[in-house]
C-alpha cells in the first residue's frame, strides 16, 4: 500500500503477543498504516536480531528502518512522531500523563508475570499467584473507578496497555478457578468496551485461542 | 495513585514540592538531582524503610515505595514517572528527555535496560559469592559492555553525556546508582568498572560525578561504604564483629527483613 511506504512504518511480531497488540492498537487507533511481519520467536530472523539485538524481543517497530522497541516506548514513540494522529496520552494535563504512564507500568510490573505464575506453577506457588491475581484485577478496576475508560472518556494509553490482557481472562480465570465478572464487574464491562472499538476487535484473538495456545505451551514445557 | 477529579484544578508550577526518600536510595537521588538540575527547590522528608510513616503509604498506597514527590498536594511515585513529570510540569526549565521523539526513545529504551538488567544484575553481584558471583559480574559486564559500545559507536557515539553535552534523563538514571559501583568494588573486592575494559563508560561517570549537582546529592563515600558492608554483611547472613550499620545509617539496615532491603542500595 501507498500509505506504508510513505510513513515506513514495519511491526515485527508475533500473533498471540499483548504487547505486540498494544502496538497493533494504538497504529490502528492513529490511523497508521504498517506492514505487519510475523516472526518466529523459536528460530530468530537477522532482521529481529538486527532491530533489537540487545533484548531478541518483539515487538519491534521500524520507522524509515530506525527500530524502536519496548510496547509502551512504541506507543509513546507514535504520539511523539505522529502528533497530528489522536493522542494516547493525556495532552496538557502532566499529573494525568503521569498517572497513565504509572498505570500502564503497573499492568507492565505485575499482570503478565502473575498470570505466567497462574498457569506454570503449582500447590503453594498457584494459590500465591491467584490470590495476588485478584488483588491485581481488583486494583485495576479501582482505577478505571466510574470512567468510561481509564483517562475517562477518551480511550488512552493505560486502555491500550491493559485491552490486550482481556484475551487472557479466560485462561486466568481456567486456570486460576476465578471469575472476572464476579470479582470486578466494572472491569469486565469495561473489556465489552473495549472489544466493540474497530482496533480492538481486528486485533485480539479470541480468548479460546488465547487458551489453547497456553495449554499448548504447557504441554511444551511438560507441565501437568 | 490518587484518582483526580475533573473538579481538582492543576497546581500552579509554584505549588509545593515535597519529596519523600530515603538517604542511601539510588531512586530517591535521582529525583533529587533532577530537582536540582532544573533549579526546583523542595522539601525532603527522610523515610524509615522498616517503619514507613502514614504519610508515605497514603501517598503510594499501591507499591508503598519511595520516592514519591508530592507536588501541590498530589503524589507521584516511581521515579522514572517523576522525572518525565518534571520535565512535563515545568518546560521552561532544562529538559532531562531530548526533543526528538526518536532520542527520546532511545532514552527512555536505556533507562529501562538500567532498572531492568544492569541494576539487578549489580544486585546480584553484591548478594552474592562464589561461583554465583562469577556468573553475575560476567553479567554485569556483558551489560556494561553494551553501553559502552552505545558510547563508542552507537547512539551515544562522540558524546560527553549521554544527554549530549549536558546531562539527561539516561545520565540522571544511570549515574544516581553508578556510584554504587566503586563501593560495591570495595566491598566485595570484585573489580566491576574497568578503566581499560571500559574506557568511555569510566569517563562518562568520572565527569558525571563532578558535576555540583551531582556532589550535592549523593552521600559521602564513608557513609555508602559503611551501609554497603552492613547491608553485605546482612545479605550474606555472616555473623560477627565485623562493622555493624551505625545509626547513623539507619536502624533498618540491621533489622530490616528483605523487603526492606529491596527498597534500597541494592537498586542501582
Amino acid at each position: 500500500m501507498a500509505g506504508e511506504k510513505k510513513q515506513g512504518l514495519q511491526l515485527l511480531d508475533f500473533w498471540v503477543s499483548p504487547f505486540g497488540q498494544r502496538c497493533r492498537i494504538a497504529l490502528d487507533e492513529k490511523g497508521l498504516s504498517y506492514e505487519y511481519l510475523e516472526q518466529d520467536l523459536a528460530n530468530k530472523s537477522e532482521l529481529l536480531l538486527r532491530a533489537n539485538p540487545v533484548h531478541k524481543k518483539i515487538p519491534v517497530l521500524l520507522h524509515a528502518g530506525r527500530p524502536v522497541c519496548e510496547s509502551l516506548i512504541i506507543v509513546q514513540y507514535l504520539d511523539e512522531a505522529f502528533p497530528a494522529t489522536p493522542t494516547l496520552l493525556p495532552a496538557g494535563d502532566p499529573y494525568a500523563r503521569a498517572q497513565a504512564r504509572f498505570w500502564a507500568d503497573y499492568v507492565d510490573k505485575k499482570l503478565y508475570d502473575c498470570g505466567t505464575r497462574l498457569w506454570k506453577l503449582k500447590g503453594d506457588g498457584h494459590a500465591q499467584a491467584r490470590t495476588e491475581m485478584v488483588e491485581i484485577l481488583r486494583t485495576l478496576e479501582g482505577a478505571l473507578g466510574e470512567g468510561r475508560f481509564f483517562g475517562g472518556e477518551a480511550f488512552g494509553f493505560v486502555d491500550v496497555a491493559l485491552v490486550p490482557f482481556t484475551s487472557w481472562f479466560l485462561t486466568y480465570e481456567r486456570f486460576g478457578d476465578l471469575s472476572v465478572e464476579k470479582e470486578c464487574p466494572k472491569l469486565a464491562a469495561w473489556a465489552k468496551r473495549c472489544a466493540e472499538r474497530p482496533s480492538v476487535a481486528k486485533n485480539l484473538y479470541p480468548p479460546e485461542k488465547v487458551y489453547e495456545f497456553i495449554c499448548g505451551m504447557k504441554k511444551r514445557f511438560g507441565i501437568e | 495513585m490518587e484518582k483526580s477529579s475533573s473538579e481538582n484544578a492543576i497546581p500552579p508550577a509554584a505549588a509545593p514540592l515535597k519529596l519523600f526518600g530515603s538517604w542511601a536510595s539510588s531512586y530517591t537521588h535521582r529525583v533529587q538531582l533532577a530537582l536540582r538540575l532544573k533549579g526546583l527547590e523542595f522539601d525532603y522528608v527522610e523515610e524509615d524503610l522498616g517503619n514507613k510513616s502514614a504519610e508515605l503509604l497514603r501517598h503510594n498506597p499501591v507499591h508503598k515505595k519511595v520516592p514519591v514527590l508530592v507536588h501541590g498536594g498530589r503524589a507521584l511515585p516511581e521515579s522514572d514517572i517523576i522525572l518525565q513529570y518534571l520535565d512535563d510540569a515545568w518546560p521552561e526549565t532544562r529538559p532531562l528527555l531530548p526533543a526528538d521523539a526518536f532520542d527520546r526513545a532511545l532514552a527512555r529504551f536505556w533507562c529501562h535496560f538500567a532498572d531492568d538488567k544492569l541494576g539487578p544484575a549489580v544486585g546480584a553481584v553484591f548478594a552474592s559469592t562464589g561461583e554465583d558471583q562469577g556468573a553475575a559480574v560476567r553479567q554485569v559486564h556483558d551489560n556494561l559492555a553494551l553501553l559502552e559500545a552505545e558510547l563508542r559507536d552507537g547512539a551515544f557515539r562522540g558524546r560527553r553525556f549521554f544527554g549530549g553535552d549536558e546531562v539527561g534523563l539516561l545520565d540522571v538514571v544511570l549515574g544516581c546508582g553508578s556510584y554504587w559501583l566503586a563501593v560495591f568494588e570495595d566491598v566485595t573486592g570484585v573489580r566491576l568498572v574497568d578503566a581499560d575494559a571500559f574506557p568511555r563508560f569510566h569517563a562518562w561517570l568520572r565527569d558525571f560525578e563532578a558535576l555540583d549537582e551531582v556532589r550535592e546529592t549523593i552521600p559521602a563515600v564513608d557513609r555508602l561504604l559503611e551501609y554497603a558492608r552492613g547491608l553485605r554483611h546482612m545479605l550474606l547472613g555472616l555473623a560477627g564483629a565485623a562493622a555493624a550499620p551505625s545509626a547513623e545509617a539507619g536502624p533498618t539496615a540491621a533489622a530490616a527483613p528483605a523487603a526492606g532491603a529491596a527498597d534500597i542500595a541494592v537498586d542501582i
